[in-house]
């Protein structure tokens, strides 16, 4: 039973470093731009489809697809904040979630019909590392060491280049910021641009580990939410942290009793945190 | 004019199953009628910004109950449709008290029930030995009974639907003239300053939340025994939760027919193009859906009808200033 344990919190610290940089993501485009990007597990979704099709279908090799997928996705968020969530900046907070909310909609079916229901995943064949009693999958080692990498590289951007600064001053208070010469607008495009770009990496490092079908994003938003919610809505430390608290809890009760009740642990986690300190965890408190 | 308008669109709706319609058409006529109510009941609580993403589970809770009931007890369906009703309402206490009594609102209501629809799907889905899973199950097939509310025959089902739509628009209407509407128009509009003016806010967010879960209950009853199948992943979670939002607000939930008129949209949209187009192409009218809501959403935050209203409205009061400037309304 011990070993079940040991395993399971190997495991879901692993699951953890990949989850920090998913809610580091959608902390980033929240912190910045203050817009809740409910479609944000979809589009690592769409990330790993242009990884199957260029590795599976076109032979491309695995890394070179990873690459592609980084720049694609990165595209795809500027994209999504011309055509989207730039028109809805001055909209209601309510009705920016729901327009993000409908691209839910559009991506899943845009899989559906470009892709087909079925599972889809990258054939890799990477061997199962044993330290002791506890097994670890080299994939998932190495999308644990990849994440952490570029978490640091990302914290290393944010203080201590000048665009760092620029966004951190513009997360931090806009008007301010726009008067120190600093043009929101281009802020808030590059972030949702970082933020499509790691939505494109968080997919290379899934496809090693997980088959892809329409609906993969949907858990793994929620997963995203539950994190962010937890270690403080815009606070990049406190989703780091949330996010290895989400992964050893769900690994644990899902090695105890099944998935679903795991989830459903996350979620009651998620409502009981909304309710008792929206905040966060590492969140100040702050009038409403 | 409007009221003979209006008793001639009802006469044509009571009278369309009897010139001998297809069943397929009183089929999709029936599924508008259905989820219209349940949209309906969404709006009750939607329109004083408290918008729900997790009305499936209140659908869920309501279907799985009274079905469940039915399989294994024979319980009628009216009754069932009662404790499932009840229990929907008891959740919705529970929730809603917590929620409006930390003061949750807004975007982190939609967030939190979004959690709770998916939390019942998942339950209903993890009990698989009562409630068959993933796969879901089906209901006994008894014939046609009033009394176990099953019908071989279409034209039951779509005068019973028709009925529920209409008490659920009459029951807006009773929510219109009561206090409770301009206690919740207040709140709605600035909380912090009803509370001061003395306006109970748990209270009446409470009581509008528990009548709109009992309506979505009630629907759920009504669908499972309609389609007599119930599954998990259509009755519960985000997908269905979502759906049922994104109808009321592409018809517009601020407006008594909003969400009917969006509810059938998407409907007949939807079943023109798979019964033309073929499976395949449902996924390119879900896909033109959503971005016609994104759309709506960016340009036409009322919806469609509650646009169109309010473009009449403007037009006609315009008119009739113009032509007689003496006459007031």
């Amino acid at each position: 039973m011990e070993i079940v344990f040991l395993n399971a919190l190997a495991n879901g610290i692993l699951l953890g470093g990949v989850l920090a940089l998913l809610a580091f993501g959608l902390n980033l485009i929240f912190g910045v731009v203050k817009v809740i990007h409910m479609a944000y597990g979809q589009c690592v979704m769409l990330g790993m489809y242009v990884i199957y099709t260029l590795k599976v279908i076109y032979g491309v090799p695995l890394l070179v697809a990873s690459a592609v997928s980084v720049v694609i996705m990165g595209v795809w968020g500027t994209l999504l904040h011309l055509l989207v969530i730039r028109p809805l900046l001055g909209a209601e907070r309510l009705n920016q979630l729901l327009a993000l909310a409908g691209l839910i909609v559009v991506f899943e079916n845009l899989a559906h019909v470009i892709w087909g229901a079925d599972l889809r995943g990258v054939r890799v064949d990477l061997p199962i590392v044993s330290l002791g009693n506890v097994f670890l999958k080299t994939s998932n080692l190495l999308a644990f060491g990849g994440a952490l990498v570029v978490l640091g590289i990302l914290y290393g951007v944010l203080h201590k280049t000048y665009v760092g600064l620029a966004i951190r001053a513009v997360a931090q208070d806009r008007e301010c910021a726009t008067l120190m010469g600093i043009n929101p607008g281009r802020i808030y495009l590059l972030t949702l641009t970082i933020g499509g770009a790691l939505t494109g990496l968080i997919a290379a490092f899934f496809s090693p580990i997980y088959s892809v079908h329409p609906h993969f994003g949907g858990s793994f938003t929620l997963m995203a939410f539950i994190i962010v919610v937890l270690g403080g809505m815009g606070n990049l430390a406190g989703g780091f942290i949330g996010a290895f608290i989400i992964g050893v809890v769900t690994s644990f009760a899902a090695v105890i009793t099944s998935t679903e009740v795991a989830e459903i642990v996350a979620l009651t986690i998620f409502i009981l945190v909304v309710l008792v300190r929206p905040q966060g965890l590492l969140g100040a408190r702050r009038a409403r | 004019m409007k009221a003979v308008a209006k008793i001639i669109l009802l006469g044509l709706v009571i009278g369309f199953p009897l010139v001998g319609v297809s069943p397929y058409l009183l089929h999709v006529a029936t599924l508008i009628f259905i989820w219209a109510f349940i949209a309906t009941g969404w709006s009750y609580m939607g329109r004083f910004g408290l918008v729900s993403l997790g009305h499936g589970a209140f659908i869920g809770i309501g279907a799985y109950t009274a079905g469940l009931l039915f399989n294994h007890f024979s319980l009628s369906p009216w009754a069932g449709m009662i404790v499932g009703g009840i229990l929907a309402g008891v959740m919705a206490l529970i929730i809603g008290w917590a929620c409006f009594r930390f003061g949750v609102m807004g975007d982190y209501f939609a967030l939190l029930t979004l959690a709770l629809g998916e939390i019942v799907s998942l339950v209903l889905v993890a009990f698989r030995d009562y409630t068959g899973g993933s796969l879901g199950f089906t209901l006994k097939r008894v014939g046609s009974s009033w009394f176990y509310l099953q019908f071989e025959d279409k034209a039951y089902f779509y005068y019973i639907a028709l009925s529920f739509l209409l008490a659920a628009l009459f029951l807006w209407r009773c929510i219109d003239r009561s206090r409770m509407q301009k206690a919740l128009r207040a709140i709605g509009e600035d909380e912090i300053a009803a509370a001061t003016l003395g306006v109970r806010i748990v209270k009446y967010k409470l009581r509008v939340t528990i009548m709109s879960a009992f309506v979505a209950a009630i629907g759920g009853v009504l669908y499972a025994q309609y389609v007599t199948y119930l599954n998990p992943h259509t009755l519960a979670g985000v997908g269905p939760s979502l759906d049922i939002a994104f109808k009321a607000i592409l018809g517009g939930m601020y407006s008594l027919w909003g969400p009917t008129v969006g509810t059938t949209i998407i409907v007949v949209l939807e079943e023109y193009i798979r019964v033309n187009y073929g499976a395949k192409y449902v996924g390119i009218s879900q896909i033109a859906y959503g971005v016609a809501l994104v759309l709506l959403i960016i340009f036409m935050p009322k919806g469609i009808f509650g646009t169109m209203e309010e473009k009449i409205r403007r037009v006609l009061s315009g008119r009739s200033r113009s032509r007689d400037p003496g006459q007031k309304h």
